[in-house]
């Protein structure tokens, strides 16, 4: 057991449990006073949970879990596939299995296999003799997924797919006529998606962000509260349990999309560039796993994951604070839900593993 | 990996670094904007949403008769409600609640949905003001449905129901438009007089509300209290009305629909005023129900809504004759022994007017012909006078104008004259000297409130005080619960001729002595002991070929009562107006209404008396209620 827990990374894991314990305390905050009011404990569990598979993942090779990536791939998108029949519908998304009780989102964990399997393909050969066909047959890897998961519907939890992508520049290096293509392709790509693919109330969420006062009552009212939080929290918040926003629930979904919210408005300035300056150093050291990995599978991992994280923690921190659009994006730590902690932890203990074979070699 | 191929990963992975942190210090600018460069508006956003300032409503003064029997009372009322946390939202939920509270499923699975849409701060009302069996049935449901809660709010008691309906009014939530065109007298939903002394008397009734700074959460309820200003109770005051009294012409009048009302000459308070049918004030303070819209709102048969003694214009008919008399004393075309010949009709610019004694009266003085009632006797009166003197005449005495009596919308009496007709028919403005002979019997166009009459009346009493009625008696000490008593409103002096009196007393005592009214045995025996003065009236609502066609009508059709006078008729004390609707004669119909009132003031009221009211409450008619006021 000493073993196992010598593989850990201390520097990962202080800053890890750190933004736990921020977390933690959020989610205490936030469901006091509601029917909620033991989420933090729950959220708890999930986390010493999630520990204990990141245990289990640091120790074990990384090679042997790439080696399972193809079959976990496929059976992800089986897995994609059957919720969309057998799944449960929750405010008109079908993105649930309900199993024992316990909802668990099939997505949540594809995102990372997907990155897995992605990262093991590409990685398998040296950079300079991947061709163009094996590069265009790993963004179809990526995008089948995406499309699945747009079907439930899920929009946020698609985009967060993107990032995989990244590691075509980290490969091929920053070409000008890529960023041509990509600014094209999110062109064309956001009016066909506006014309065609969007449902009425992502429309709607577009909207409001464009003009987030137009609609006060309704979708608008959730951001607007959210930066009255927000902003009312001034230098050094209004105090652990005392934000009025929270306390008086004007702020709405408080301990899952608008958590950050809690700890900005009770915590101020100060603890949000404690929270951000925590993220950046667990950024900063996947991407040192990414730099010291042996293969080039583990690197893409790495940096896969560091993409990742940063879409989940710029989105959410920014959608909160209105600076981005209302996208449903949890974020990592401070969110309560099962599903995402546990891939989240599960991503983690690989890039420990990853990291632990790069020391002992 | 290929050690060559280490040093570019490393220098992209650098480049990644580098965008991570730039993100990262992309969230932090944002989060310095909100917080530290916006902070001041941000924080006044959270503090204008959590910190309320809500009025604390003033408990309204209660209103007693001029005994100090409570009229109006204030009481706690319970409610069924759930709070807003715990609405049911599952429909088999409401649908068991809805059979247990025997209500329509579909309509409160609708209130509840609008309650959730629009309901704000106070709770879903399932059902006010609980009665016994209410309370009871509530207790029986919340022991199923553990959600459902009972709130205590205070409310107007009307304790003596129908008695006194029209006068007292009810209160409601005040009107939108008033509100939005007064904004800083009231605010919404704030409780105010409707009708009746509630709404006159609003001012003195309503006190001054407090306010409190409360913390509220988002859904509007109260988490905390920052300080308030107490409410400051309004003035309990008390009426002239007497409360026996008013139970006398109520019960005199009975299923009958018409008017009762009874001044106080010492100063013109009024001691009773009844409105036939009546209503109950108590079940205007709920949502009103459809049945309720039936039977008061739109009922235009018997018109409940309509407070007689000041809305309700009546020909005066007979009652009318004193001051055609009156005004032709004064105007010098007849002398009190002039005699004038009645052969049971006469015939005036080529038409016949009839007397109601077919056979006729034979020659008669001015005092018999009061007491006879002899139309002929008026007719001549009238054909010696221009319709124009006889207005003056009602000028100069009141009786054109508003009484002035201290309840909202109070009609004008019509007095016809040559300036009024050329305005009322401006297609026919002529006046026909044939309509003045009409009008000397009270009929034609001319129409009195009971009050306007009454108040008439009671001039003839004291040899030409003009009162001006009114019904706000003192207010209350709240220390020792005794009237402090305030100035009556001020009356007009316009002395009658003693000469001219002597007559026109004389003739309404020979009317209960010898004349119209003496018909009647009740009204004899009532005069016998306690002599009063009146005249009988009766005023027709449509013409017939005879009496026997008369007597086939439909009673809507049937002629009104009426009987105006004074008691006792040595040193009157109160003079009083009676109007009986359709029924007839006024000396069989209106006068023993009139000898009833008579019986109480002077006889029963002072040998079997009201209990006093002892302690803090005594209401004289209904059985003792079951919860005292605080």
């Amino acid at each position: 057991m000493r073993e196992r827990f010598r593989a850990l990374d201390s520097r990962l894991l202080w800053v890890m449990l750190a933004l736990i314990a921020l977390g933690t305390l959020t989610l205490y905050s936030a469901g006091r006073n509601t029917p909620q009011a033991g989420i933090w404990l729950k959220q708890s569990l999930w986390n010493l949970l999630g520990m204990l598979l990141m245990l289990l993942l640091a120790t074990t090779d990384p090679r042997r879990l790439f080696r399972y990536s193809f079959p976990s791939y496929l059976l992800g998108l089986v897995a994609l596939a059957a919720v969309l029949v057998i799944g449960k519908k929750i405010g008109g998304a079908t993105r649930w299995f309900v199993i024992a009780g316990q909802t668990f989102q099939p997505s949540e964990l594809m995102k990372w296999v997907t990155l897995l399997y992605v990262s093991h393909r590409l990685g398998s050969k040296s950079p300079e003799t991947v061709g163009k066909l094996e590069l265009f047959g790993a963004v179809g890897l990526v995008v089948f997924p995406m499309l699945l998961i747009q079907r439930q519907p899920d929009l946020g939890m698609a985009l967060s797919f993107l990032p995989i992508l990244l590691l075509i520049p980290l490969m091929k290096g920053f070409r000008a006529r890529w960023v041509v293509a990509l600014l094209l392709l999110l062109g064309v790509g956001g009016f066909g998606a506006w014309k065609v693919a969007l449902k009425p109330y992502q429309k709607q969420r577009v909207l409001n962000f464009l003009d987030p006062s137009a609609d006060l009552q309704g979708k608008g009212y959730q951001v607007n509260q959210s930066r009255i939080a927000i902003g009312s929290g001034g230098l050094i918040g209004k105090g652990f349990t005392s934000g009025s926003q929270t306390q008086l629930n004007f702020l709405p979904v408080k301990t899952t999309d608008f958590a950050f919210s809690v700890w900005a408005e009770e915590r101020g300035f100060l603890g949000v560039v404690l929270a951000l300056g925590l993220f950046g150093l667990l950024l900063s050291r996947i991407l040192d796993a990414a730099r010291e990995a042996h293969t080039h599978a583990e690197a893409y991992f790495c940096a896969g994951a560091a993409g990742i994280f940063s879409l989940h923690l710029l989105v959410n921190v920014g959608m909160v604070a209105g600076a981005l659009p209302n996208k449903g994006m949890v974020l990592p730590f401070f969110s309560a839900g099962g599903s995402s902690t546990l891939s989240f932890f599960l991503a983690l203990g690989l890039i420990m593993g990853i990291l632990h074979r790069s020391r002992v070699k | 990996m290929d050690p060559r191929q280490r040093p570019l990963l490393r220098r992209r992975l650098g480049v990644f670094k580098v965008m991570t942190w730039g993100l990262v210090a992309f969230l932090v600018v944002i989060y310095a904007w909100l917080q530290l460069v916006r902070y001041w508006e941000f924080k006044q956003l959270a503090m204008q949403q959590a910190v309320k300032i809500r009025p604390i409503p003033a408990p309204r003064g209660l209103v007693l008769d001029r005994n100090g029997h409570r009229l109006v009372d204030n009481r706690r009322a319970l409610h069924l409600v759930i709070q807003r946390e715990d609405l049911p939202t599952r429909p088999e939920v409401v649908a068991s609640l809805a059979a247990a509270l025997q209500v329509d499923p579909e309509a409160l699975s609708r209130k509840i949905q609008s309650y959730r849409l629009a309901g704000k701060g106070r709770p879903l009302v399932l059902k006010e003001n609980l009665d016994e069996a209410g309370i009871a049935l509530a207790e029986r449901v919340r022991a199923r449905f553990s959600f459902l809660g009972v709130e205590v709010a205070p409310r107007r008691v009307y304790l003596g129901d129908e008695l006194a309906g029209h006068v007292l009014g009810y209160v409601g939530e005040v009107d939108e438009p008033l509100m939005k065109a007064k904004p800083d007298l009231y605010r919404l939903g704030e409780t105010i007089g409707k009708e009746g002394f509630e709404a006159s008397g609003n001012d003195k009734l309503k006190g001054v509300d407090g306010q409190k700074r409360i913390l509220v959460d988002q859904l509007g309820t109260e988490v905390a209290n920052f300080g308030q200003a107490d409410a400051t109770a309004g003035h309990s005051l008390f009426l002239t009305l007497d409360a026996g009294l008013q139970k006398v012409a109520m019960d005199a009048l009975g299923e009958e629909a018409g008017a009762v009302v009874v001044l106080d000459l010492r100063d013109g308070g009024v001691l009773a005023m009844y409105s036939s049918p009546s209503y109950d004030p108590n079940l205007f303070l709920n949502r009103l129900s459809q049945d309720m819209v039936d039977r008061y709102l739109a009922n235009n048969l018997t018109r409940p809504m309509v407070n007689r003694p000041i809305q309700g214009i009546y020909a005066p008919g007979s009652t009318f004759k004193l001051l055609v008399a009156l005004a032709a004393l004064e105007k010098r075309v007849v002398t009190p022994q002039t005699v004038i010949y009645c052969a049971g009709k006469k015939n005036f610019y080529g038409r016949d007017f009839r007397c109601d004694k077919p056979t006729g009266h034979g020659g008669l003085s001015m005092v018999q012909a009061i007491a006879q009632s002899c139309d002929v006797y008026f007719y001549e009166l009238a054909s010696r006078m221009d319709i124009d003197d006889i207005y003056a005449t009602a000028e100069k005495y009141g009786l054109t104008e508003r009484t002035g009596l201290d309840l909202p919308q109070e009609k004008r009496t019509r007095i016809p004259s040559r300036a009024w007709k050329r305005k009322a028919a401006p297609k026919d403005p002529k006046w026909y000297a044939g309509e003045t002979i009409s009008v000397g019997i009270g009929q034609g166009a001319v129409g009195v409130t009971p009050m306007g009459l009454a108040r008439f009346y009671a001039l003839l009493a004291t040899r030409g005080k003009l009162l001006t009625p009114h019904l706000f008696y003192g207010f209350r000490d709240d220390q020792t619960n005794a009237l402090e008593p305030a100035s009556p409103p001020a009356f007009k002096d316009t002395p009658l001729d003693p000469k001219h009196w002597a007559v026109l007393d004389e003739g309404l005592r020979e009317v209960v002595l010898s004349g119209t009214a003496s018909a009647n045995p009740f009204v004899r025996e009532i005069a016998k002991e306690i002599p009063f003065s009146g005249k009988t009236g009766t005023a027709q609502v449509a013409t017939f070929v005879d009496r026997a066609h008369y007597a086939r009508q439909a009673k809507n059709l049937k002629d009104h009562a009426l009987f105006a006078g004074y008691a006792p008729s040595e040193h009157p004390q109160i003079a009083f107006a009676v109007v009986v609707e359709n029924a007839g004669f006024g000396s069989t119909s209106a006068a023993p209404v009139a000898a009833k009132v008579v019986k109480y003031w002077f006889v029963d009221r002072l040998t079997n008396p009201l209990p006093p009211p002892r302690g803090k409450l005594v209401d004289p008619f209904a059985p003792l209620p079951t919860e005292e006021s605080p």
